[in-house]
């Protein structure tokens, strides 16, 4: 009886334990996408009760005002061609060039390379943010400030992207691509037939990070683009922090729903490849 | 046999090409503007009219201008804040989803995470709206539920910085608890059910096993914030208006500062001195980055 007893204490703590402990996650899960849920809220509130001494998180006047006068004012959709074409071609321009330099460094030998290597990784210690300006120079030099070009070039290669391409690359059996060349394939062949199908993963996941940080880069479109015309997405978004934040409220919370929605629908699909990229690189813009 | 190894040892036009492309584009985006940087942060120029060859007058200044000393001040407490303050909550939050298993765990760890995949630019919009004192959501919480004069957040030199830090933290929180969470999956089980025979309180087990367990990753955590910490920009910029790093230059940080000078007020080689002291200030910080991170791909 006794022995029964104790059991079911046993049983009754363990139950309350992991209740507390759901409790705790689903407190901190809110709290995580709070700020979400307020903007797409505060997004189709009137401004008057955004910032409000009188709180409540729903409004008795839903508005479609503020999506409509973003939409008529602001280059919204110039800005997402902007972004998704300077971050597609960023990212495919770092898929190629990463892959190649990943098996050029850690399957191919000849002189120089560990000159080479070391330069790509020199240049890991040089963060964009150190050459701003004689990069900015350099850029208004050749003409490119406020062109296409001028928000490519800078970021076309990836010191870390190669360097993670080159760890992944190592993983294939030497075997393989010795395979390849007994049949008189050239490196070209190789790279292209062997080396790519078998990274593919692994090439997500530098794709996926690559075009993210594009599509957040902020400083150097802030330094370098001048007209509406080529603004991009966070451009846009400077704008109204420059601006009174209660007046422009309902506004700027409705251009950023516009922004940041896409791209949590498509985290939720591929939420695995975002996870599992990010904490194995660790890495942000 | 021989002759194909021979054959191997030639120079393919593969390694030429790329090895070229590398190069090029390397010494071009990095290297050379590296050594450029070096050039003007000796010079006085504002691009346009002309150069003159001042020596370390530029560095002299900078140190003598009580805002960029403001400014690198403010950068040693986003890194002294942000870093541990972040790991430990990250390693307290991991311990709580080491618990949980299966499905439940993923929507968890989908919803702590999804700031993270989000725009710096646009999340900082949004807090500084949360923000907003007197009428914004966190002042009317502070008010109604503890009865207390809410603080004025980022309108208040005192307490502006650290509210940019606590959005700091908060934003990144799923990838360090991801990470984190990561390591104590490989901690064998063993080594708790051993402990456990010997009597150990699950929370010594945390400070006593797991923490100590999880070096590599905390060590790769520590650089790669520190790292963020002293490159902090658009956070700065988005939050505190116009102009940015007010109120009183409570907020202002070195990059932000860099680009104030450069592109403000012209004095580019100013600019670029202040570019030479973040570089010597992150140089260790990367070194310490990539030799955790290839320990941590030695596994």
């Amino acid at each position: 009886m006794l022995k029964r007893k104790k059991f079911n204490g046993y049983k009754v703590k363990r139950y309350v334990s992991v209740t507390v402990l759901h409790i705790l996650l689903i407190i901190l899960s809110l709290t995580m996408i709070f700020p979400f849920l307020w903007m797409v809220i505060a997004s189709f509130k009137p401004n008057i009760d955004i910032i409000s001494v009188d709180f409540k998180l729903f409004s008795s006047n839903w508005t479609l005002e503020h999506y409509r006068k973003v939409l008529s004012e602001m280059p919204v959709g110039r800005a997402y061609f902007n972004s998704l074409l300077v971050a597609t071609v960023v990212t495919v321009s770092v898929i190629f060039t990463s892959s190649a330099a990943g098996f050029l460094f850690s399957k191919l030998r000849f002189r120089g390379r560990d000159v080479l290597f070391f330069i790509v990784l020199a240049s890991v210690m040089i963060p964009p943010q150190i050459v701003l300006i004689p990069l900015y120079f350099m850029i208004s030099k050749m003409h490119l400030v406020n062109t296409y070009p001028g928000l490519i070039i800078p970021f076309m290669m990836s010191a870390f992207g190669v360097f993670l391409m080159r760890q992944f690359t190592y993983g294939i059996p030497t075997e393989l691509i010795e395979a390849a060349r007994m049949d008189g394939a050239s490196d070209w062949r190789i790279y292209f037939k062997v080396i790519l199908p078998l990274v593919k993963s692994s090439i997500a996941v530098v794709g996926i990070l690559t075009f993210l940080w594009t599509f957040d880069e902020f400083l150097w479109p802030l330094v370098t683009v001048n007209s509406k015309e080529m603004m991009t997405l966070p451009l846009i978004l400077a704008k109204y922090a420059m601006a009174e934040g209660g007046v422009v409220a309902g506004s700027s919370m409705a251009t950023t729903t516009l922004v940041v929605i896409p791209v949590l629908i498509v985290y939720a699909f591929f939420q695995r490849f975002f996870v599992s990229g990010m904490s194995m690189t660790g890495l942000k813009g | 046999m021989n002759g194909l190894l021979k054959r191997r040892s030639q120079v393919s036009s593969f390694i030429i090409v790329v090895s070229i492309i590398i190069l090029t584009y390397y010494v071009f985006i990095s290297v050379w503007p590296l050594v450029f940087n070096i050039y003007m942060s000796l010079s006085k120029t504002d691009l346009m009219t002309g150069w003159k060859i001042i020596w370390f007058r530029n560095y002299i200044s900078i140190f003598k201008d009580s805002i960029f000393l403001k400014a690198l001040k403010n950068n040693i407490i986003y890194l002294l804040v942000m870093v541990p303050l972040g790991i430990f909550t990250s390693l307290i939050i991991a311990a709580l989803l080491y618990k949980v298993k299966g499905f439940t765990k993923k929507i968890y760890i989908g919803m702590i995470f999804s700031p993270v995949v989000t725009s710096m630019v646009a999340i900082s919009l949004i807090w500084k709206l949360l923000y907003f004192p007197n009428g914004g959501i966190f002042a009317q919480i502070i008010s109604k539920v503890f009865h207390i004069t809410p603080p004025l957040f980022l309108d208040d030199p005192k307490t502006a910085l650290i509210c940019i830090i606590i959005m700091d933290i908060w934003r990144d929180t799923g990838l360090r608890t991801v990470i984190l969470h990561a390591g104590m999956e490989e901690i064998p089980q063993s080594i708790y059910e051993a402990s456990q025979i010997d009597g150990i309180s699950p929370v010594t087990q945390f400070f006593r096993i797991t923490i100590p367990l999880l070096r590599p990753q905390i060590t790769f955590l520590a650089a790669i914030y520190s790292i963020n910490a002293i490159r902090v920009f658009s956070q700065v910029y988005m939050m505190t208006g116009n102009p940015p790093g007010g109120p009183a230059h409570s907020t202002q940080v070195l990059v932000l500062r860099m680009y104030q000078e450069a592109f403000y007020s012209t004095r580019f080689g100013t600019g670029a001195a202040i570019a030479m002291v973040i570089f010597i200030l992150l140089f260790g910080l990367v070194l310490l980055e990539i030799k955790s991170f290839q320990q941590k791909w030695e596994y």
